[in-house]
């Protein structure tokens, strides 16, 4: 095994573009580690009685450094620019972990739910297989930003529910990829052996048939971990995900609304505003996706 | 000297439901299985041997449905009444079954030390390190060299024939008192068949087991079975000892099925075969199912099913023409000597 690791390793580090990935992940990681050192919680316009700035309650608020709410361009006390008083560095820095912390919990729970929908309609079939296949396409039929925002209006807004939205209608693509899977697999002769020696369903699902399926799930999932951000971002830049102020770069995205398209006669005068957080996010998924090829090379056995 | 039978199967329909219609895999089969013996079945593919054990083991596809009025009685219980759970006790334990494919059977992803571990845990109340012990144990058992080390290793790294015993091991670990072998040797070569079977006469002499050894091959019959079923279109057509099959056989389709077979005896320019085809199972012809390809048939055959007849005590044919096929066999062999 640890030969086998090592040759899947050395394989996996061949590959320019899985460097690519893993390298920008890992900075990412870095960032999201170390972003009260590289953008400390603290807000300098209020200081305490000893002349100490005030810390931040919650540093995921973005502080408000300035009462002016347009655009100042980048400078040497906020190299990124700011906008709407904030700063779009601190935002960016502590927006990485707000797109770990929706990616990360989207995707396990979502995967959880599809790997358990899809493997009992694989495994047990027939009607079980049939109403649990229904449901699943009733879920597929409705248009994921409409359900996503039918979904936020009821729960409210906020990016807890933005999550919920997600998690609820996230998880059909694992469960329709696990089933099918695990109709392939449980045909093999492993399965029926695994039964003849009476050994229990669930644990003939969980020990004899997921191993042997999971990694497609997996990369699918890594895969999904970048868009996902995109997806919460979209929602956030609808105004339904994060509050006003919270460092989410989607959310930093809704403020330049009224600065896409820059001033008059100078298109690219307000850049910076959309550049950050935008940069930010194509290289986060850019990561996730490239990760994703990464495994699937490692693990599919047909592209070996 | 009566003994008991350990497994009775008596009058087993299996049907499967397919969009085409009923398959009638298996079609009022009637055996039984004494302890320590080794009863073999034998069939053409599509014969129903496999659903045969499959019902047995209770572990038929969806839509194929053991039909009510069939029994298959294991030391006085009746299977086919067992709760899943109760069903699943037994299996693996008192009954176990292994395939025709050793390069499937295992799974992939586990050690062969893993799987037969887990067996043993699952229905024995020992430790990891004992369990550890005795699967060492069974791979010292089964002939595997160097068991403490290969116990370690993955499915893929062993060879085919290293795969079978590792099955038999792990269905052997429990020491089950019937062992289900279908077509155990038929993925393996010739050289690696003859050990696996040779391993499999010296356990079961070992355990004291019963083996039901399911089969085309007649050679591998003749070699290891006590008693034989011959199916046919999931029917018996002939059920009796070994040796009285093989030199008086009492059904057109047994004498088909042994003339079929290179003989080094007497010259031969080319090998008998059965003319015709297996007849499609969602079609079987009325009357006795192997009137499509029977010399001996006629207007009878075409109608009725024949009954199982009594040859003698062990020995039963379903043939109206039994006695005549005795006549046509003493005649051929008098025109061999000759």
């Amino acid at each position: 095994m640890n030969t086998e690791l090592k040759r899947t390793l050395r394989k996996l580090f061949k590959n320019p573009s899985a460097i690519l990935g893993f390298s920008l992940l890992t900075f990412f990681i870095i960032v999201a580690i170390f972003a009260p050192l590289i953008s400390p919680p603290i807000n300098p316009m209020f200081p305490d009685e000893n002349g100490n700035p005030m810390k931040l309650d919650n540093p995921y608020i973005m502080p408000i450094l300035s009462w002016s709410s347009d655009p100042v361009p980048p400078s040497k006390d906020h190299p990124f620019g700011m906008i709407a008083g904030r700063d779009i560095l601190y935002g960016v820095v502590w927006g990485t972990r707000t797109a770990f912390k929706i990616g990360l919990i989207v995707v396990t729970a979502s995967t959880f739910f599809g790997i358990i929908i899809g493997s009992i309609a694989g495994y047990f079939g027939g009607w079980v297989d049939e109403v649990l296949m229904r449901i699943t396409d009733v879920f597929l039929s409705i248009p994921f930003l409409l359900a996503a925002m039918v979904l936020t209006t009821i729960l409210g807004s906020g990016l807890d529910k933005v999550m919920i939205a997600m998690i609820i209608f996230g998880w059909m693509a694992t469960a329709r990829l696990i089933r099918a899977n695990i109709l392939q697999v449980k045909e093999e002769q492993f399965v029926l052996a695994a039964k003849a020696l009476g050994i229990k369903n669930y644990i003939i699902i969980l020990r004899h048939i997921l191993p042997n399926t999971i990694f497609p799930v997996l990369v699918q999932a890594t895969m999904r971990l970048g868009s996902l951000v995109i997806t919460a971002a979209a929602l956030s830049f609808l105004g339904l995900g994060a509050p006003i102020g919270y460092a989410d770069w989607g959310s930093m995205l809704n403020y330049t609304r009224n600065y896409i398209l820059g001033a008059s006669g100078q298109a690219l005068a307000y850049w910076y505003t959309v550049f950050y957080p935008g940069i930010a996010m194509v290289l986060f998924v850019l990561a996730w996706n490239l990760v994703g090829d990464a495994l699937r090379d490692v693990f599919d056995p047909k592209l070996k | 000297m009566e003994k008991k039978p350990l497994l009775e199967v008596k009058n087993l329909k299996t049907y499967f439901y397919t969009e085409d219609g009923i398959v009638k895999a298996v079609d009022g089969v009637d055996f039984e299985v004494y302890p320590g013996e080794t009863l073999g079945i034998v069939g053409e593919s599509g014969s129903g041997k496999s659903v045969t054990s499959l019902s047995i083991m209770r572990l038929l596809d969806p839509n194929g449905e053991i039909i009510e009025g069939s029994q298959i009685i294991f030391e006085g219980k009746n299977l086919l009444e067992l709760s899943d759970d109760e069903m699943r006790k037994i299996r693996g334990n008192d009954i176990a079954m292994i395939f025709q494919e050793p390069m499937v059977a295992l799974n992939p992803v586990f050690t062969i030390g893993e799987q037969i571990m887990e067996a043993i845990l699952l229905h024995q109340d020992v430790s990891k390190t004992e369990a550890r012990k005795m699967a060492i144990e069974m791979l010292q058992k089964v002939g595997i060299p160097e068991p403490e080390k290969r116990i370690d290793e993955y499915p893929h790294e062993l060879s085919g024939g290293m795969r079978q015993r590792a099955m038999i091991a792990m269905a052997l670990s429990c020491r089950p008192k019937l062992l289900i072998a279908d077509e155990p040797t038929t993925a393996l070569d010739v050289t690696i068949q003859a050990q696996i079977l040779e391993l499999m006469k010296e356990l079961q002499k070992e355990y004291g087991m019963a083996i039901i050894l399911i089969t085309h091959d007649v050679g591998v019959i003749a070699e290891n079975a006590d008693r034989v079923v011959v199916m046919y279109g999931g029917m018996v057509m002939e059920t009796a000892n070994v040796r009285e099959l093989f030199k008086e056989m009492r059904h057109p389709y047994t004498w088909g099925l042994l003339n079929s077979l290179p003989r080094l005896d007497i010259e031969q320019e080319r090998l008998y075969n059965i003319p015709g085809i297996v007849p499609d199972p969602l079609h079987f012809p009325p009357g006795c199912r192997f009137n499509t390809r029977c010399e001996f048939a006629d207007e009878k055959c075409r109608k009725e099913i024949p009954p199982l007849y009594e040859v003698n005590k062990e020995h039963f044919s379903r043939c109206f023409y039994y006695q005549k096929v005795e006549e046509a066999q003493k005649l051929k062999k008098a025109g061999e000597s000759a």
